[in-house]
């Protein structure tokens, strides 16, 4: 999520050129070549164009009365030139065009896999063995092919710097497959560690890497959009794509998010896995009430459900309420969270009942 | 008959019309309008109509621009912002574009264009004119309800999963299908067979073309809308499992729908907008409209290559990639009869006598935003350029090239050039010009930033945004609120002329389609006898009366070849010259 009350001093995306991001991938020059094609077509029938009109307006412009200076109504051959020959042009564009597109379609073998998930409003990326995480981080100068599927409405993953994009529809699968070519630099240590402990005074530990410019583990990233119209927080449905310089660097920071680390409480790894698996966009943790209930004092409470029945919010609760949502809606709340079945391991649910645990202190 | 007519023969030269032939005065009351079955009074309730409903939707496009001026949003809260965007796109595209020309100067043209006393059915006209009302309705219960937030074109499976008052709204939006259905018809009815003596098809106005072509759009593919609605509706009542992948439906196949009608529906709304540009290029410079086949058939071409490049809109949506590629090619297809009409446009006002009056000014600048709307068109259309462009500002400013700059700008250049014959006053040139020259600054400063945004990588629908986007989003912004200002002048200079304008002559710019040899405002039988019908862009037998402004036949005008003038044929106008 990029809050924007700011003016930061590095931009992600910063401009290189006046018309595009940053190009970070193998399709983008081309896609930048045939719009630039595309835009001197345009420039060449516009400036003509332009200047007649223009011109003829004030050339021809008469006191009312006075007859026009020819009465010509028509002139077969030159109105078949202006036909025809303007489609030798669009031939050349849409081939252009149909090449690029199809460069886009089939990844090569061998690429690597990352599976996305998009939600109301969010990204899980699964990078297999359990590992989840809401970044997209990729190595550079590897083909890889994101497998999409969607929980609820219609998304659509768009990466400006890597020109691509594709609709994410409810009930199949949409892929999409591209090649970085510019890795994420990664910030200086004392910047990071500044940045941590800023976002944990000052923002109730949540780190925003748009205030930052900078994830949570010190890359720069390339802004990741949701772009086909999904409700309330469309327009924060966004996260970093960050690429690493070498499959090893990947590698290891995989492992930093493959589990619950050594001397990490539950109720800290609880509190990680809030922000990363989209629970934060429904959840709050301060009693506002979102699309779900508020996790603040939810441990222990008796609860109303829609069924009419009722009950407390005990540890069987919240974990059923995670593998089967919408078994015990609480009164008041739509059916609409996502299963979490076989997405998080036993110790997960335990470090997230754990966190709301912690958040439910005085009961 | 007019003391200051000259010419040979007065009877095409209409005077004043007396009160109790005026179409406004004959008869009073709101009864006389409720029940109307004169075209020309219902063209006048729909102008209100549609008026209303622009002004309700550039208010919220206002509030819309309002918010981006910060990068966090500045009035509404998400939630907020996307109602008000959906019924911003919603009213302007079903309550205004769509019906703004064909049924508002559409009605009131047709049917005088003709030389005929009205429409074929002036019943349905009037019946079209209240489900026009009703569907408006339909939406202000959306409105006052529980709003509605799923964008104008109702994608599934958003609009089947929120609470907001889809259903009202596809219902309306049902309604006003129906009431395009009826126009369409009744206007494919009239032109066939309600055509003067001498009247063939390539004599006709090319407004009539264009109004002929829209509606064989309208016929053929509202229908497809009103399907697809009342199947949305049953998904989200009965959940048949056509639309929504929980019922194992398939969200795709709802864009196939939609696009299939809400495409040809684009050409619903340029092409009248076309026909409006020929006349006003060709009458305001005095000057045969060039390649007048050209552009008639090129209508045709565009209603008709409409119907195959509906996939254009879901290039990124999953589609097989051969299935995209075609899509892809067809739709080059249509640019080539566009590009046709802007250099016939062009090639008219060559060597012509241009006046640069009001409907000129808005004219020329169609012709200038049009052909930025349809060249940039191209990027969209080029499929690798697409994937990058797809669901961007550069798409929002598109499209509004095209529907705004091209659609809108032209009706109020039509709005402006029949004025005089819809209300019997002329307006404030100067005060017509100045509005048009703030509505283009402002139309482009609006416009313009928003291509460089989406090339950039904005995505459209957006209530917030990253902050290095917010300069251009705030020069568009002030963009916005000079070109409202640009149509509140517009409004003014109208609203003002009907309280002080100078009366209207018969022909103040002169036209020599049949509408400028009637009275104005016409009479409400339009015509006494069927006039005669020549070459509708011939201007060389008009002379100029300084002293009326206006414009007067000097000769007789006489069916090229007959050499003589011919009777008045004693058969009234509706029966098609038929015996």
């Amino acid at each position: 999520m990029i809050m924007t009350d700011f003016t930061p001093q590095l931009l992600a995306d910063v401009n290189e050129s006046f018309w595009f991001p940053k190009s970070a991938s193998t399709f983008s020059d081309q896609v930048d070549e045939t719009y630039m094609l595309v835009m001197w077509i345009c420039v060449f029938f516009m400036v003509p164009i332009t200047i007649a009109l223009f011109y003829f307006s004030i050339r021809y412009m008469k006191k009312k009365g006075e007859p026009a200076e020819s009465q010509v109504s028509h002139n077969t051959p030159l109105e078949i030139a202006w036909s025809v020959l303007p489609s030798f042009l669009l031939v050349w564009i849409f081939v252009e065009g149909a090449i690029g597109y199809i460069d886009q379609q089939a990844a090569p073998e061998g690429a690597a896999q990352v599976g996305v998930k998009s939600f109301k409003w969010g990204w899980t990326m699964d990078y297999g063995n359990g590992v989840f995480h809401p970044e997209l981080h990729l190595v550079n100068d590897k083909p890889t092919k994101l497998t999409m599927r969607s929980s609820d409405v219609i998304h659509s993953l768009f990466i400006p710097a890597f020109r691509a994009k594709r609709d994410i529809v409810p009930g199949r699968y949409n892929e999409m497959w591209f090649n970085p070519k510019v890795f994420s630099e990664k910030v200086s240590d004392e910047e990071l560690e500044a940045a941590l402990k800023d976002a944990k005074e000052n923002h109730n530990g949540t780190f925003d890497p748009g205030r930052y410019q900078f994830t949570s583990d010190g890359y720069r990233f390339f802004d990741l959009y949701c772009t086909e119209y999904c409700g309330r927080n469309h327009s924060q449905m966004q996260t970093v794509v960050v690429v690493h310089e070498t499959q090893a660097d990947l590698d290891a920071w995989i492992k930093k998010y493959s589990g619950r680390q050594e001397g990490q409480s539950p109720a800290e790894y609880g509190k990680l896995l809030y922000e990363r698996r989209g629970c934060a966009s429904c959840h709050s943790v301060d009693g506002s009430k979102r699309v779900g209930p508020s996790f603040l004092d939810a441990y222990g409470t008796d609860r109303k459900f829609s069924t009419g029945a009722s009950g407390v919010a005990d540890e069987n609760y919240i974990r059923e309420s995670i593998l089967e949502p919408k078994a015990l809606v609480v009164e008041g709340y739509q059916p609409v969270m996502p299963s979490y079945k076989g997405q998080l391991s036993d110790d997960d649910i335990d470090s997230i009942i754990a966190y709301l645990k912690s958040l439910s202190a005085s009961k | 008959m007019s003391e200051h007519a000259i010419g040979r023969s007065q009877g095409f030269n209409p005077g004043d019309v007396s009160d109790s032939d005026n179409y406004l005065k004959n008869s009073s009351g709101v009864l006389s309008w409720v029940f109307t079955l004169d075209h020309k009074r219902i063209g006048i309730m729909y102008l209100v109509g549609i008026l209303t409903s622009f002004f309700i939707g550039g208010m919220l496009a206002m509030a819309i621009r309002a918010h981006l001026l910060k990068p966090a949003g500045w009035l509404f809260s998400n939630d907020a912002y996307n109602q008000v965007f959906t019924l911003h796109g919603a009213i302007m595209v079903f309550l205004f574009i769509i019906p703004s020309i064909p049924a508002a100067l559409g009605n009131f043209l047709v049917p005088v264009m003709l030389g005929a006393k009205d429409v074929a059915f002036p019943r349905l006209n009037l019946s079209s004119f209240y489900l026009w009302v009703t569907g408006a309705i339909f939406f202000i219960a959306a409105l006052l309800g529980s709003g509605l937030d799923t964008g104008w074109t109702f994608y599934t499976p958003y609009s089947t999963t929120t609470d907001t008052s889809v259903i009202l709204a596809t219902f309306g939006a049902f309604v006003l299908g129906f009431s395009s259905i009826f126009t369409g018809l009744n206007f494919i009815v009239t032109i066939n067979t309600m055509r003067p003596p001498g009247m063939t098809w390539f004599k006709m106005p090319l407004f009539l073309w264009a109004t002929y072509s829209t509606s064989i759009i309208q016929v053929l593919a509202t229908p497809v809308l009103g399907i697809t609605l009342l199947l949305l509706i049953a998904e989200r009542t009965l959940h048949i499992g056509i639309f929504d992948p929980e019922f194992n439906g398939d969200p795709v196949t709802y864009q196939h729908f939609f696009w299939f009608y809400s495409h040809p529906a684009v050409y619903i709304m340029i092409l009248p907008a076309f026909g409006i540009i020929s006349e006003l290029i060709s009458v305001h410079s005095h000057k045969h409209i060039f390649g007048y086949r050209f552009i008639a058939y090129s209508s045709i071409a565009i209603a008709l290559l409409g119907f195959l490049v509906w996939g254009h809109h879901m290039f990124t949506s999953g589609m097989s990639s051969l299935t995209t590629i075609i899509f892809s090619a067809l739709t080059f297809t249509v640019s080539i009869p566009s590009a046709i009409k802007v250099f016939n446009w062009l090639a008219t006002l060559y060597k012509g006598s241009i006046s640069l009056t009001t409907p000129m000014c808005y004219a020329i600048s169609f012709l200038f935003l049009f052909t930025i709307g349809g060249l940039t068109g191209l990027f969209l259309g080029v499929l690798s350029v697409d994937l990058h462009l797809h669901d961007t500002y550069f798409i929002v400013a598109h499209f509004h090239y095209v529907m705004m700059g091209g659609t809108m700008i032209a009706f109020l250049g039509g709005l402006f050039h029949w004025w005089p014959k819809m209300t019997g006053k002329m307006f404030s040139e100067l005060g017509g010009q100045i509005s048009c020259f703030i509505v283009f600054i402002g139309f482009n400063m609006t416009f313009l930033p928003q291509f460089v945004l989406g090339s950039r990588g904005m995505p459209r629908r957006y209530a917030t945004y990253d902050p290095e986007f917010a300069f251009l989003h705030q020069l568009s912004s002030y963009g916005a609120f000079l070109l409202g200002i640009g149509l509140l002048v517009a409004g003014v200079v109208l609203v003002h002329s009907l309280f002080n304008g100078k009366k209207a002559p018969a022909n103040p710019w002169g036209g020599v389609t049949l509408e400028w040899q009637c009275s104005s405002p016409p009479p409400f039988y339009n015509y006494a006898r069927p006039p005669v019908v020549g070459d509708p862009y011939d201007f060389t037998g008009l002379g100029w009366d300084e002293r009326a402004g206006n414009y007067i036949f000097l000769d007789p005008i006489v069916e090229p070849g007959a050499g003589v003038k011919p009777e008045p044929v004693e058969v009234p106008a509706h029966a098609g010259g038929q015996q």
